[in-house]
């Protein structure tokens, strides 16, 4: 996994071997105030944690910080990228802390070397950031509410007993007197330490029936900031005597490098300094030429100005239009497919049926086209390396760029110091985990000895997108009695964690099983996650194929829901396909499926294996993140309890809301129903939609009126917040099947700008019904899940509404009047 | 050099004229509340009001902008940051990351200014050309209905 990997490159990194974890809950005097501060020391002993918790001058390296003013400042790790994570995590902590939700503020902590040890990774990704914190900052707020109703007690001469935590304060029963968390800290001492994990464990958490803040819709807190111009992203950086930088688009999207720059127009560009070639020696910002300026308005003058030539690379010939018989071709190799899900003999399945469905389904590039486009400032000082930067992840920011500049510069990793400041980012959605601009902007510092910002055009980010990899899907269906006897998928891609080291790192663990042995190769669980859906088939088998020049080419990486995205396309759509071949109707036919039998019935804890499906290796993959390295940390219930059935109960509830197969529709109108299991086995949102669509058929123009959503997340912390998200990815799904489409073109991207690439705008949004089910389980991701089921609800829906069956995403005009043609 | 009048302060400039307005704002005179998108005006992340007109300041160049011309952005729009399209946005907690609403706020505020009572299908076509990649829309046209009510009420007080 990238973590791993990434920990491994990078020497500088605090060694985990703890040999004692405690869970420290001290008040330390810091000018003459009383601070509370509570931390789980991540990666640290405890001796370390201690001291970098006790020295006064250090931000404390902690969840949350209680003033003596009262208030309580929650440290939030997790980037804010427009999921307001910051509110629904301090609602975690305010709920059992008993903080009044009027005096939580949040701030985000600084990434370090020291940090990092404290905190372990900051990485905000896979919609995980509710499902893995939500316990232990549940703890965490619980183990302070404790010490301070102890303390309280002391300042009250009250009996422990009687007291109780509320609203900031601790009252005491018998006297009905109460004293406020800051006054307690000015007062008392606070120095108690927790065994952990066991201490923690034992901590009884309130019960659902008990919540006054979590399942409010308290309103986001780093909203009106949001609607006043305060807001401070990335790009609102400034530093003394700074100077900016614009990218030359490269003559590749990879792996050009630079033969001749000549500058002489450049210079003539009032406030130009230099064209500095970023050393791309690590494979990173390959034949990258950054103009550097007094001012960008001058940079972007100058990087145009530029004459760069370059050797294009080994994929200055690569096209979006040649990589389909490649992918064809690749696939026919089938011992080379390596095999992800496995479930009882499939060819057997086919020999026995009665009726073989054999489709192909394709999938075109997308890429993330945040509105913030990607930049970062840089700054050395001091022999320090400040990154400013709104990020993904601050820890791998830093350890990237540690690897980077200990090479550029010749020097170990332990003997320098970066440090990550975070901001808020606009737009994320996968597409800002990588860092070649602060590699870029780095090396521009090391180049002008001035600070610079490196700022993308819009034309830079999309020539250096990373993007989701077009896809090939062989898929096919034994049926017999009107039953699915055997299914199977082959997938051809390139390989999104590849680059990361992901496919080959995890292939020969994830195949270890002893029926598997045969069968060890390198698999990549980003690009083939979603086809291993909860549908129970007896016999079930999907394979894939990396095809390498794509990864490379256009630096395949995830985008919003990773491969979810492709193969619930492929697969819901499919699954109509199936459903009509045997004489079923779709919604009956996939309810028969989503009976919770075998490894679709969900596991009651983690770490149980379940078959020979991808659970235990996504429990695996799942809690090796650092801060359980040492395994003992899961105390939380799986997000997979109650497996198919509770995406059963969501159909039936989307089915049942949206009218589907009751509603009389008007004519070349239909509906089309989709379920998703994203992101991953092991971190499931049970979701399902219904699509309402009209077709008109003398152009094959669709449009989509009305769509149906029922999401089961378990814990619903925020509901309006958890609603906002549902919505903003539905229209994401809706965007990348209506008009999103990124092409190479001879090694490059052929999309320059929005007018090219092309994403939903107000007039196209259809009416929305969502519904939340919030069934008390242990909460899982919502960021995501959503935008999986619009594309093949509406390819199903088309189907419906004119009898075309569209095998490609997304869906032009002229493929759906092909497809009425053949129908 | 030129003069600028930006929410009521006079500033000077000592960028070229063919320097687009929206960076002598963000990075001249630091009020970075105005976002760049796109730089074609093709997202409208950069809109602020040019007498009191909706404009992506992207496309304006600085020595367009006459002297005496009134430039508000999104720092300007309310002296107490209360404006009716805001007090309605946090309301409605319409902004996910938050990058394009500057520019969806002063798109808006524009409307409202010349229809105090804009339809759905007014609000869809006034708004169509801000792009919001978090997909926050199915907040905003109940939020511009929204400001105008408020706008309303404010009015008949």
């Amino acid at each position: 996994m990238l973590e791993k990997n990434l920990l491994e490159k990078t020497a500088a990194e605090p060694k985990a071997g703890l040999t004692r974890r405690e869970f420290l809950v001290r008040s330390s005097i810091i000018a003459g105030s009383g601070f509370l501060s509570i931390g789980l020391p991540g990666l640290l002993t405890g001796k370390e944690a201690e001291a970098a918790i006790g020295t006064p001058a250090y931000t404390p390296a902690i969840w949350f910080t209680i003033t003596p003013d009262g208030k309580t400042t929650m440290h939030i790790v997790k980037t804010e990228m427009g999921q307001h994570i910051g509110t629904g995590l301090a609602q975690v902590i305010a709920e059992e802390l008993e903080v009044k939700w009027e005096d939580v503020r949040l701030d985000t902590p600084l990434e370090s070397v020291e940090n990092f040890g404290v905190y372990g990774l900051a990485y905000t990704v896979n919609s995980g950031s509710v499902t893995t914190e939500f316990d232990r900052i549940a703890r965490a707020g619980a183990a302070g509410r404790m010490v301070l109703v102890e303390a309280g007690a002391k300042v009250l001469g009250a009996k422990q007993a009687d007291c109780y935590a509320d609203s900031s304060r601790v009252h005491d029963k018998a006297s009905g007197r109460s004293v406020g968390y800051g006054e307690i800290l000015q007062k008392v001492k606070i120095d108690r330490k927790f065994a952990y994990p066991d201490d923690l464990k034992s901590i009884v958490l309130k019960d659902k029936s008990q919540y006054k803040i979590i399942g409010k819709s308290v309103p986001a807190l780093d909203i009106p900031a949001k609607t006043n111009g305060q807001a401070k992203y990335g790009i609102d950086v400034f530093l003394p005597n700074m100077a900016y930088g614009a990218l030359v688009v490269p003559r590749s999207r990879y792996s050009s490098k630079v033969l001749s720059i000549d500058d002489s127009e450049a210079k003539k560009i009032p406030g130009f300094i230099k064209a500095v070639k970023i050393d791309d020696s690590m494979g990173k910002c390959t034949g990258w030429v950054v103009a550097v300026a007094e001012k960008f308005p001058a940079a972007m003058k100058a990087a145009k100005a530029l004459k760069v030539k370059w050797d294009a690379g080994p994929y200055a010939n690569l096209s979006s239009a040649d990589l389909l018989e490649q992918y064809k071709q690749l696939s026919k190799d089938e011992k080379a497919g390596a095999p992800w899900v496995l479930e009882g003999d499939v060819d057997k399945g086919f020999s026995e049926a009665e009726k073989v469905l054999e489709m192909e389904y394709t999938t075109d590039m997308v890429c993330h086209a945040t509105m913030e486009p990607l930049n970062c400032t840089v700054q050395m000082t001091n022999g320090e390396w400040h990154v400013h930067v709104g990020t993904q992840s601050t820890s791998f920011a830093r350890m990237t760029l540690t690897g980077y500049l200990s090479k550029v510069l010749k020097k170990k990793p332990e003997d320098l110091k970066i440090f990550v400041h975070q901001y808020l980012v606009g737009g994320g959605f996968g597409g800002k985990q990588d860092y070649d601009d602060i590699l870029a902007a780095a090396y521009c510092v090391k180049e002008t000895g001035r600070p610079v910002k490196l700022i993308h055009t819009r034309e830079s980010n999309f020539a250096t997108s990373f993007a989701r990899t077009p896809t090939y899907h062989k898929l096919k269906a034994g049926i017999r009695n009107g039953e699915l006897l055997a299914m199977n998928q082959d997938i051809v891609c390139g390989w999104m964690g590849a680059r990361f080291g992901v496919g080959k790192k995890y292939g020969s663990d994830w195949l270890q099983q002893d029926s598997w042995d045969e069968k060890k190769q390198d698999i990549d669980q980003w690009s083939i996650g979603g086809s291993d859906h909860w549908y129970y088939m007896k016999n079930h088998r999907v394979r894939a194929w990396n095809h390498e020049a794509t990864t490379w080419a256009v630096q395949a990486s995830a985008l919003r829901t990773v491969s979810n995205s492709y193969n619930i396309f492929v697969v819901e759509s499919f699954m109509d396909e199936v459903a009509l071949a045997a004489g079923r109707d779709p919604l009956e036919f996939r309810l028969s499926m989503l009976n919770g039998k075998g490894g679709n019935r969900g596991i009651p804890n983690t770490g149980h294996p379940e078959g020979t499906r991808s659970d235990y290796y996504m429990d695996q993959l799942w809690i090796s993140l650092p801060w359980t390295k040492e395994g003992s940390w899961v105390p939380y219930e799986s997000a997979t309890v109650g497996g198919a059935l509770r995406l059963a109960n969501c159909l039936r509830v989307a089915a049942g809301k949206a009218g589907y197969g009751t509603k009389k529709l008007p004519p070349n109108t239909g509906m089309g129903i989709a379920v998703t299991a994203a992101e991953e086995r092991q971190s499931p949102t049970w979701v399902a939609g219904v699509a309402e669509v009209t077709v008109d058929p003398a152009t094959g123009v669709f449009t989509i009126n009305k769509l149906t959503i029922a999401m089961d997340p378990g814990t619903v912390v925020n509901p309006k917040n958890v609603e906002a998200q549902i919505r903003g990815s539905a229209l994401w799904g809706a965007s990348q099947i209506m008009s999103e489409k990124l092409t190479l073109k001879n090694g490059a991207f052929e999309q320059t700008n929005y007018h090219e690439y092309v994403p939903i705008r107000l007039a196209q949004v259809p009416e929305i019904d969502v519904t939340i089910i919030d069934s008390g389980h242990h909460p899982s991701g919502v960021g995501e899940p959503a935008s999986t089921i619009v594309a093949p609800a509406v390819a199903n829906a088309i189907q419906n509404a004119v009898g075309a069956r569209v095998r490609h995403m997304p869906i032009s005009a002229d493929a759906v009047m092909k497809a009425m043609k053949k129908a | 050099m030129p003069t600028l009048s930006i929410n009521g302060q006079s500033y000077f400039s000592d960028s070229p004229p063919d320097t687009p307005l929206l960076w002598v704002i963000r990075e001249d005179l630091r009020l970075t509340g105005t976002k760049f998108g796109c730089g074609q005006g093709l997202c409208g992340s950069c809109t602020v009001h040019l007498n009191g007109q909706p404009v992506r300041s992207c496309q304006v160049k600085l020595g367009d902008v006459a002297e005496n011309a009134l430039v508000t952005t999104i720092e300007g729009l309310d002296p107490s940051d209360a404006h009716p399209v805001q007090q309605a946005w946090i309301e409605a907690q319409v902004p996910q990351c938050g990058y394009c609403q500057s520019g969806q706020i002063m798109q808006a505020a524009a409307l409202l200014a010349v229809n105090p009572a804009p339809t759905e299908e007014q609000i869809v076509a006034h708004m169509n050309g801000n792009l919001c990649r978090c997909a926050t829309y199915s907040r905003i046209v109940g939020a511009v209905q929204r400001a105008a009510e408020l706008m309303k009420e404010t009015h008949h007080a």
